[in-house]
């Protein structure tokens, strides 16, 4: 055995997760899933290997860079371990659940593991749990999943929520009605994803005003929506900003107490999508809780299907919510009748038995950490 | 629609010590800023100071560090050259103002005699000296050369005549040291300016408070 493994040394980005977290982080997926579900979103559980080609189709192709491979003994052919598990949930909607009436709404929680952690999450390993809305190709359909998040982040305890609304194809359609080159309008995007006004200013030559506006109407949502609406916009890029006005207004209706802001450029891990998405992010908390958008889910002939969904980011969920409150903890001293245990249980008790008989119980209690004890057949407070 | 949300945490600003520094004092007093009295003392030991706005605290931090502490969240808003800002590419930082101060350019420089007589184009592998490794090996790369990278924090002039490799990559202003040192520029990688960064999600969740800041030092760069 080398010193590492004696020490319990794990690769990088990988953790025990420890009492009390474990049990709080597996709560808060549960209680994550009975909120989508509650709205007609069906839990669907993928496998964790599949055959990378499919893994990685269609959208799957984000994260190729992200996934581990391994090579599958019995079939010989190359597998992948999920990434990120919307492409698998949109695997099984334009496959097995094909026949299934649209819009199909399904959930999902579950474990991913990635190649390399970024740079706010260095956990290679961690949990997601999200929706997918296949097949729903109206405003609608936006708004609903987003008042989703709101919905069940809010539930759960999570302050100062707020959603970044994004257009990642408004720089392409703008690009293409301006005639700006392919390899301009990358670089161009590069600029815009870092805000970088002086690079976007030299990048878009005759252009810059007009990306230069973009950029400054990023902001609260009311405010960057005026912003944008004044803009003389090409067709394509106008509609674009108009379809958002509308999933604003359905937001706003649904979730009258959410914060909301708009940045029009951002675009980055964006893309494959194809319409409106969101960053979740809540005041405070370093990194997004989540993030979503409009894709189109790719069956294995092609066929396609306009859909929208977000995954929530467990690590950073978790830091967004207080402590959980610890359980009340209760001493069984050795000989304590079973039907006690029971009933304290039915009460909500955590029960710990004594195994061996002790001199003093209260003694061995606080060493377990258990805040009471049952002492004569009623319950009494543990003092220091 | 928004409901205002109303914090007394106050916004950090990070600032980077030395050259910049002294160029970016003007900037402050036209955006308003004025750090408490032992800011501008340079043998202070303190590193986090107040301001007149009770909402906005400013530290002081190494040129590098600036654009990690805002990277993380640490600090909201940070003064940082985007030599920085490509050395790191950290997706947490967004660049809106170009302040115009700090000026140089980020370049490659060899021994004169070297330089010379060099022919770049049959290059597989160069060791090259230097602050910034990742730019360097992205540049190089880009042309189908390794760049093997030795990190220096310092006096990069000094190891191409001391034999610990023939090129550098770093700084250049007035490019007295490069000449002092008979080291010549061979090609410029990037200007440099500073510019004002922000972390992204404190953009997303202070909209209102940062992206006030943000006009408030786009004015005063372009004023000045």
């Amino acid at each position: 055995m080398t010193d590492h493994a004696e020490k319990g040394l794990l690769p990088a980005g990988l953790e025990d997760v420890l009492p009390p977290l474990a049990a709080h982080e597996s709560a808060v997926v549960e209680r994550l899933i009975a909120a989508f579900q509650a709205q007609g979103y069906d839990r669907v559980k993928p496998p964790l290997l599949e055959f990378e080609e499919a893994l990685l189709a269609g959208a799957g192709a984000a994260v190729a860079g992200q996934t581990f491979r391994l090579m599958d003994p019995v079939s010989q052919r190359m597998m992948g371990l999920r990434a990120d598990m919307t492409p698998q949930v949109a695997r099984i909607a334009t496959t097995r659940l094909k026949n299934t009436p649209r819009p199909l709404r399904l959930c999902y929680g579950g474990q991913v593991l990635q190649v390399r952690g970024s740079q706010l999450r260095p956990e290679r390993q961690f949990a997601q749990a999200g929706v997918e809305l296949i097949g729903a190709t109206d405003a609608t359909g936006d708004a609903e999943v987003v008042a989703l998040a709101i919905e069940a982040l809010t539930a759960l305890g999570v302050e100062n929520l707020s959603v970044d609304l994004n257009l990642p194809p408004l720089v392409g359609a703008l690009a293409k009605d301006l005639g700006l080159a392919a390899e301009q309008v990358a670089e161009l995007r590069l600029a815009l994803d870092r805000k970088d006004a002086a690079e976007v200013s030299d990048l878009a030559g005759g252009h810059a005003g007009l990306f230069q506006e973009l950029l400054r109407a990023a902001g609260p949502a009311d405010k960057a929506l005026a912003a944008l609406e004044k803009l003389a916009l090409p067709a394509a890029a106008a509609g674009e900003v108009r379809h958002l006005a509308e999933v604003v207004a359905l937001i706003c209706a649904a979730a009258p107490q959410a914060r909301l802001t708009v940045d029009p450029v951002e675009h980055r891990g964006f893309e494959y999508q194809t319409g409106i998405s969101f960053i979740l992010f809540a005041k405070g908390v370093r990194g997004e809780l989540g993030r979503g958008g409009r894709y189109e889910a790719s069956g294995p002939n092609g066929e396609r299907e306009s859909s929208t969904g977000f995954t929530l980011f467990m690590d950073t969920v978790l830091r967004a919510l207080p402590a959980p409150a610890p359980a009340r903890r209760v001493y069984l001293p050795l000989g304590t009748p079973a039907e006690e245990g029971r009933r304290l249980r039915a009460e909500g008790w955590v029960t710990l038995a004594g195994l061996t008989a002790e001199a003093d119980p209260a003694v061995e209690a606080r060493r377990l950490g258990c805040g009471h004890m049952l002492r004569d057949g009623e319950i009494s407070e543990i003092k220091d | 629609m928004t409901s205002p949300v109303t914090s007394n945490e106050p916004l950090i600003l990070a600032v980077p010590k030395g050259r910049i520094l002294k160029e970016l004092s003007p900037l402050l007093a036209h955006v308003g800023i004025e750090p408490e009295a032992a800011f501008n003392d340079d043998d202070a030991r303190q590193l986090r100071f107040s301001t007149n706005h009770p909402g906005l605290d400013i530290i002081r931090v190494r040129s590098f560090d600036v654009a990690t502490f805002v990277a993380f969240g640490a600090a909201h808003l940070g003064v940082a050259g985007n030599d920085v800002l490509m050395e790191f590419d950290y997706p947490e930082l967004y660049a809106p103002v170009d302040l115009k101060i700090g000026g140089c350019r980020l370049s490659v420089a060899a021994p004169r005699r070297l330089a010379e007589s060099d022919d770049p184009s049959r290059w597989s592998h160069i060791r090259v000296a230097t602050k910034y490794p990742g730019i360097t090996r992205r540049h190089f790369a880009a042309r189908g050369v390794q760049a093997e990278c030795i990190k220096l924090n310092g006096a990069m002039e000094l190891a191409p005549g001391l034999g610990l490799c023939r090129r550098i990559v770093d700084l250049v202003s007035t490019g007295s040291t490069l000449k002092a040192n008979d080291l010549v520029e061979v090609e410029t990688i990037a200007e440099v300016t500073s510019r004002l960064i922000v972390n992204r999600a404190a953009l997303k969740t202070r909209s209102e408070e940062l992206t006030g800041w943000v006009e408030s030092f786009r004015e005063a760069a372009d004023a000045a």
